[in-house]
């Protein structure tokens, strides 16, 4: 397998000058197979440019399988802009939680009503169908096996372990880690007083997710905070790398990406968490490495060209 | 007057080394008097920023009063929205003025539906700290905020409608005309005209590149030209070509600026984030 960022960023997109090298745009991660096989992990504003580089290699319409982990808008606001969608006789599948009442169709339609975007959901030329995704249940896509864990943010998300070729990676984003806040469907204006239920259903998260990651190759983490950002803003359900670092030596992963990147964060800034956790992770016998927009890893086998 | 882009791009927010010079945030255009009284067109990305700036001042303590016209509520210019620091104090007063949408529902609930939770952690403008309120106003009104005078007009954008502004203020007068593609291109609604009579600077959507506008016929902008006829018809004193195309790179919007200048005694530039200007 081998995967590319093309979107590294949390929360909104952040053009600039202090954002070339690592990259401004949000949550998009493309894997291929050995076979030139494809799967999208969320739909955040990397995949505009994602679609274009698609849209170029392709000869024919394509089928595109897009896994999302939750749909806040940093991670669907690429997908009125994934220019495959406009040509008739692409397909194109979206896995997600469901995560109220809603039907899916509704929820992803919904960013394209007329109010927010010029062209609805029923207009665009691709076809669409929509699979309720649950956290422990497999689900097989191409050569990929695809297991959805259960993680901690508002209304929930959901972590992908994905299987292929022989290898195995994980996406875990985004999440808070599993001690202070558990995350439900209302707002949090700050941290709420834990139940024991509350504790016992952390605690249990937490086990599922490092069972899940069990001797994962690669994970990839939301590390949107710093420990001091962190310290700030416990309640947005987002993770540090420290966090990120147990999780994988407790579930015995070989390397760790830093992902899901505070859009305050300068490239400069980047260069230190980079070097920092670089060290950090060493001395706990994990590779840590920091994602950047056009990153692509290897992971396994190297894969076949794409097809 | 004072005038400063914190967004200049349509559609799209664009990162990168190409579009560094212009800026790569939607749209977003503060105003300020000589008096300090300021107001706010639109929420594109560009408002995360400017909102991080505001809160070296009196929104840092709860005591920011702020306007903010939208010209319609496409992603490209609300999605700042729920990043703009201001909102998050308790005591800050944000006025959120603009038409209800011409399609689907009302500005209110459109803006709710963005911090719908699924799609945001806000779950809804009642979290939001500050003290906000939505309020709607009709095409071809005339209001008063602190420090300046408004009028509004409906221009078409696509399958829907979006507002042009007309703002007054220190004796000096711009017009904003984002979003809009006239039945024909080459001459542009009375509405339109009127909107930008005589004004210091006209700021109008220059989304597409003259010769590629054929393709794009329909889909609510307007070529780099169109501007052009709207100030010489108005007889605008400055032109300012603006939403530029997530597509454009610094040295494409160069061009297009230089050719642009060439067919027309308007002086012409591209809105580029950066710094105030006087108006
Ligand atoms: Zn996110
Ligand atoms: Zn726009
Ligand atoms: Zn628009």
């Amino acid at each position: 397998m081998q995967i590319t960022f093309w979107g590294v960023r949390g929360s909104y997109p952040v053009p600039g000058a202090a954002t070339v090298r690592y990259g401004g745009q949000t949550s998009c991660v493309e894997v291929r197979s050995a076979s030139g096989e494809c799967l999208i992990v969320d739909a955040g504003t990397g995949m505009r440019a994602l679609g274009n580089k698609l849209l170029r290699e392709a000869t024919a319409p394509q089928n595109h399988h897009v896994l999302l982990s939750h749909v806040h808008w940093d991670h669907i606001q690429g997908l009125p802009f994934f220019s495959p969608a406009y040509i008739a006789g692409t397909k194109i599948s979206i896995y997600a939680l469901l995560t109220a009442a809603d039907e899916l169709q509704q929820v992803i339609g919904g960013i394209t009503r007329q109010e927010f975007f010029p062209m609805s959901l029923e207009a665009v030329p691709a076809t669409f169908d929509f699979h309720e995704v649950a956290p422990g249940v497999g689900i097989d896509i191409g050569p990929f096996q695809v297991m959805p864990i259960a993680l901690n943010h508002p209304f929930g998300s959901v972590g992908y372990r994905i299987d292929c070729d022989g290898s195995s990676w994980a996406y875990v984003s985004d999440t808070a880690p599993f001690d202070r806040v558990l995350h439900k469907q209302h707002f949090l204006p700050g941290p709420e007083e834990l139940s024991e239920d509350d504790k016992t259903s952390l605690g249990d998260m937490r086990d599922a997710l490092i069972r899940g990651l069990k001797g994962v190759d690669t994970v990839i983490y939301d590390t949107h905070f710093l420990p001091e950002e962190y310290e700030r803003f416990p309640h947005y359900g987002h993770s540090t790398p420290d966090q990120a670092l147990d999780v994988c030596e407790a579930a015995h992963c070989r390397r760790l990406v830093l992902y899901h990147h505070a859009p305050s964060h300068t490239d400069d800034q980047m260069d230190k968490v980079a070097a920092d956790y670089l060290e950090l992770g060493a001395k706990r016998g994990i590779e840590v490495l920091t994602s950047f927009e056009g990153m692509t890893l290897p992971i396994g086998p190297a894969p076949a060209e794409a097809s | 007057m004072k005038l400063r882009f914190w967004g200049v791009r349509g559609s799209f927010a664009m990162s990168g080394r190409e579009f560094l010079r212009y800026g790569g945030n939607t749209t977003c255009v503060e105003l300020l008097t000589d008096a300090g009284e300021r107001l706010l067109i639109d929420l594109g990305t560009g408002a995360t920023e400017l909102g991080k700036t505001l809160m070296s001042r009196e929104f840092s303590k709860g005591a920011g009063n702020l306007p903010i016209l939208l010209s319609h509520t496409h992603l490209d210019h609300i999605q700042g929205l729920p990043f703009f620091t201001p909102f998050f104090i308790r005591g800050n007063t944000i006025r959120i003025i603009g038409a209800n949408p011409s399609v689907g529902s009302t500005l209110e609930a459109t803006l709710q539906n963005q911090l719908a939770p699924h799609y945001s952690p806000l779950n809804g403008l009642e979290n939001l700290a500050a003290g906000v309120s939505i309020e709607t106003v009709a095409a071809g009104s005339t209001f008063e905020v602190p420090g300046f005078m408004v009028t509004t007009a409906a221009v078409p954008h696509g399958s829907m409608w979006s507002t042009g502004y007309r703002i007054t203020a220190d004796g000096k007068t711009i017009a904003y005309l984002s979003d809009v593609e006239y039945p024909n291109i080459d001459d542009p609604l009375p509405v339109a005209v009127n909107l930008a009579r005589d004004v210091d600077l006209l700021i109008h959507d220059a989304m597409h590149a003259d010769e590629d506008y054929e393709l794009r016929r329909g889909w609510g902008h307007s070529p780099a030209r169109a501007g052009v006829v709207v100030a010489e018809r108005a007889g605008a004193k400055k032109l300012a070509l603006f939403h530029h195309s997530p597509d454009a790179t610094d040295d494409m919007i160069d061009e297009v600026v230089s050719r642009t200048a060439a067919r027309t005694a308007v002086p012409v530039f591209a809105a580029a984030e950066g710094s105030y200007v006087d108006i």
